[in-house]
């Protein structure tokens, strides 16, 4: 079973994958014709997400690129305030969701 | 993006020069398997579901038996690259057909402060749609001439 947290990352690299699909094709002409294959492959990773996350994760789109980011020796990697420790040990085993305190971003352990 | 800066992403820990893999997806996993040794990449599941849904776009098998297996990905923290070299070669639904004997794995993270995943990409295709380039590269007897090799494009 994948946590809703590491479907969040999911969703996240394939909307940037969709976005640079184009620059692929045109720029290093590696061809890319499965742009819709992949849009459905993002309409069922999306059906697995709680829709309070992916409401979450939209609202932030609309302030930031990246509305997931990385942690990294428990700071945020979006603003780079340190988080509390009550969010270190869940945080690290995927446990539930957990937004920034100062800047709102979703957040994921990568270590 | 000069010649030092580009050959300074490979390192000879995330060099196959014997892939054991005949398939596909096999081929991916082991391609992933030393950042995973190297604690680089917390879960292997979720690079690989990414690395899946990018061939899913298309293949990256560019032709002339070369395949170059990359994503941007959350999971990852910096870039990093795992090159391997299968005697037999795989089948990789490449554009032009060809089984594939080279790979280059590229994983970068979505945020990348040096800016650098795209202009690698775009120099590894570029010199290895070069006609003999990967024949060379496939031949060469040590990690130190493969390195050479491909600084010099
Ligand atoms: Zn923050």
């Amino acid at each position: 079973m994948r946590s809703q947290v590491e479907l969040l990352v999911l969703y996240q690299d394939i909307l940037l994958m969709l976005d640079e699909a184009k620059h692929e094709d045109k720029c290093m002409g590696i061809e890319v014709e499965g742009v819709e294959k992949l849009k459905k492959a993002l309409e069922e990773v999306a059906k697995d997400i709680q829709q309070r996350y992916i409401r979450m994760f939209e609202r932030l789109k609309t302030r930031y690129s990246h509305p997931l980011v990385p942690v990294q020796e428990d700071t945020c990697l979006g603003c780079f305030s340190k988080l509390p420790t009550s969010y270190h040990e869940r945080g690290r085993n995927d446990e539930g969701i957990f937004t920034c305190e100062n800047c709102g971003r979703l957040l994921y352990w990568i270590e | 993006m000069n010649n030092g800066e580009f050959v300074s992403y490979f390192k000879e820990e995330f060099f196959i020069p014997k892939l054991k893999s005949k398939k596909k997806k096999a081929v991916l996993e082991e391609l992933i398997q030393p950042l995973v040794n190297k604690k680089l990449i917390k879960s292997q599941k979720l690079v690989f579901e990414t690395l899946l849904n990018r061939e899913t776009l298309g293949s990256t098998g560019i032709g002339k038996q070369v395949a170059i297996p990359h994503c941007r990905t959350l999971a990852i923290p910096e870039i990093c690259i795992v090159v391997g070299v299968s005697e037999v070669g795989i089948e990789f639904n490449a554009s032009d057909g060809k089984d594939v004997q080279l790979f280059f794995l590229i994983l970068g993270p979505p945020l990348d402060e040096s800016n650098q995943y795209l202009p690698i990409l775009g120099k590894l295709c570029e010199r290895l749609r070069k006609k003999t380039f990967k024949d060379k590269l496939v031949k060469a007897e040590s990690y130190e001439k493969f390195i050479k090799l491909l600084a010099k494009g």
